[in-house]
């Protein structure tokens, strides 16, 4: 019998087919701005995200909140200066609440990660029929505040999911989820209804854990340019995927922005870099390698 | 209120609290160990790999503290199931190319759950000169003191013939879950064939531990250096990492120069493996391992050689 949750099948890097990405980069980089909004009174849920205070919790509040008041905009012209086409783990109520941050993500082009409408409001403890609704209503919020695009990927508000997650997702049309934060390449995820990949995100290279860890953003730096380093180098075997994430309310902070500046100049001065969007990647992932994928894994784990 | 009088007054007495070892202090009395070839220093590199579970089991016991992912979540917890499995897909082949690299022969702590689902690891590690050693049923079932004896007999037993199975061989060496133990532990270890127990930390070579069935000895882990102790709990980088290991390394072994010292690093795959990470253990293990009269040897290498060259005194 297989082992809970059964939703991959193992696939060890030592013995998998050879992915090429296009122009044969060595390295696919996908960079994961979280464009969040945290409620000023937040619901009673499954978590309480600030336990010291009764709320409203001002300080933790409006502590992520200049993320999206001067973080991002200090954020927005490092990403900028290198031209990155972000993928963004997005509260779908910032587009929303904060029009003028919608219009500047829009303008460039990003991806859209489906992040919840709050990252206040986590989605494990949701029925089915609560999950399902939670979709549709997403896409249909989306779609108004975007001018008609869709939404075609997830990241769990604040990381959470429920065990049905997959199919439910795949049900609804979307391609993706990157929660499975187990892989240096896409991997298929089995569902009920067929064809779904994990286009996997980081809580190593991430600034949110890593800073409020006691590092600073040197040692943040220090480790994105060592992944890249080891992920390039096994890259010209068998292509590789990066993904690093920030949050403006973080990253944005004067003393840090140099940081991301550095990060991005140091990978981009590489060539065999495919900067691409983890729709882009989930897409060409989907159309070249999935079956493979899959069809490997049936003869490796016997 | 009050507490009993002999919380305030402890009954004290000579020597360890428990019956598992007696204290044996590393003073300048204690018989000189040599390793094979006058070695100065033995390094076992044991690399763990174990299983967290989906849904914890009802009626067993994880550590509170459990390494990996943002902590504890809400169930499902896709982030720490998630993190450490890449352990098993990718970190692992990093670590033993790594160890492959610098001559080292892994000592492999795999737990019943890795062992029955990861045929491909099992033949892996064995086909990478592996020995592979006891590590419970998974770290989401830890050994505690509240485990029946009976309990805990039937659980290393389906430890030790889960991994006969898949190994083909019954394991020498023991590394509880989370280093977990019961007061009856060694013992049982003991009857079940065990040669070596990892989870005591408390020494820089390999020690005799008192049993009244079998034989049974300690082979100390160099705790400070464990990945999880010193990257996750504790968060040092990874360049003080690297540093730590060789000034563990630089002291021990002109330790040894007198008396055979051993430095057992303690190893997770989804841990170390992790890109950023690898270069730091390919660096410490190569400055080590380019000084001479360093022996690179797996467990029960080191456990047979101490207890064929016991130290007179």
């Amino acid at each position: 019998m297989p082992l809970p949750p059964d939703r991959v099948a193992y696939l060890p890097m030592v013995d998998r087919p050879i992915i090429r990405w296009p122009g044969n980069a060595r390295v696919a980089l996908w960079v994961a701005p979280n464009v969040e909004h945290y409620e000023y009174l937040p619901p009673a849920g499954v978590r309480n995200p600030w336990p010291r205070t009764p709320a409203p919790d001002v300080q933790q509040y409006s502590l992520r909140d200049y993320g999206n008041r001067v973080g991002f905009w200090r954020m927005l012209e490092v990403l900028d200066r290198y031209k990155i086409k972000c993928s963004t783990t997005l509260n779908i109520g910032v587009l929303a609440h904060f029009p003028e941050i919608a219009e500047a993500m829009l303008q460039r082009d990003w991806a859209f990660v489906n992040h919840g409408f709050y990252n206040t409001r986590y989605i494990s403890d949701f029925s089915e029929e609560q999950e399902r609704e939670f979709y549709f209503e997403i896409r249909e919020s989306f779609r108004r505040l975007t001018g008609g695009r869709e939404i075609r990927g997830q990241s769990g508000p604040a990381a959470s999911n429920t065990e049905r997650t997959p199919d439910l997702l795949a049900e609804a049309g979307f391609l993706y989820q990157t929660d499975w934060k187990f892989d240096d390449h896409p991997v298929p995820i089995k569902t009920r209804s067929g064809r779904f990949v994990c286009i996997p995100y980081t809580g190593e290279l991430n600034d949110v854990p890593l800073i409020s860890s006691h590092f600073e953003a040197d040692y943040f730096a220090r480790i994105c340019k060592a992944q890249f380093d080891q992920l390039y180098k096994e890259g010209e075997e068998n292509g590789r995927l990066m993904c690093f994430a920030i949050h403006p309310f973080v990253i944005g902070r004067p003393h840090r922005i140099k940081y991301l500046d550095e990060i991005l100049n140091y990978i981009m001065s590489h060539d065999g870099v495919w900067q691409a969007t983890t729709d882009e990647i989930a897409e060409y992932y989907l159309a070249n390698y999935y079956d493979q994928a899959v069809a490997h894994a049936a003869k490796v784990n016997v | 209120m009050a507490v009993d009088r002999g919380y305030v007054v402890p009954q004290m007495r000579r020597g360890m609290d428990h019956p598992h070892h007696d204290y044996q202090p590393f003073d300048g009395r204690r018989p000189a160990l040599r390793w094979p070839n006058g070695a100065r220093l033995a390094l076992c590199v044991i690399v763990n790999l174990e299983h967290v579970e989906w849904r914890q089991p009802e009626g067993s016991y994880q550590s509170p503290t459990l390494s990996g992912g943002y902590g504890n979540r809400p169930f499902p917890d896709i982030t720490r199931w998630s993190h450490r499995e890449y352990g098993h897909r990718v970190g692992i082949f990093r670590v033993l190319d790594v160890l492959s690299k610098h001559g080292i022969a892994p000592t492999v702590a795999m737990d019943v759950l890795t062992a029955e689902n990861y045929p491909f690891l099992v033949r892996h590690c064995l086909g990478r000169g592996s020995e592979i050693i006891g590590h419970g049923i998974s770290v989401s079932r830890m050994i505690t003191n509240e485990m029946p004896e009976q309990e805990e007999r039937d659980y290393i037993r389906t430890c030790v013939e889960s991994l006969t199975r898949a190994t083909g061989q019954a394991p020498k060496g023991w590394l509880g879950p989370e280093y977990g133990e019961s007061t009856r532990t060694p013992g049982l270890l003991a009857e079940a064939g065990f040669r070596y127990v990892c989870d005591w930390v408390n020494d820089e070579q390999p020690y005799a531990m008192n049993v009244t069935r079998g034989e049974l000895y300690a082979l100390p882990i160099t705790y400070p250096l464990d990945d999880v102790d010193a990257l996750w709990d504790r968060r040092i980088d990874i360049d003080q990492y690297s540093t730590v290991l060789k000034e563990t390394f630089d002291a021990l072994y002109e330790d040894g120069a007198t008396n055979g010292r051993l430095l057992a690093l303690n190893l997770h795959p989804w841990l170390i493996g992790q890109a950023f990470r690898i270069g730091c253990l390919d660096d410490a293990l190569g400055y080590m391992l380019s000084h001479p009269g360093v022996w690179a040897a797996n467990g029960s290498e080191i456990i047979d050689w101490y207890a064929g060259h016991l130290p007179a005194g």
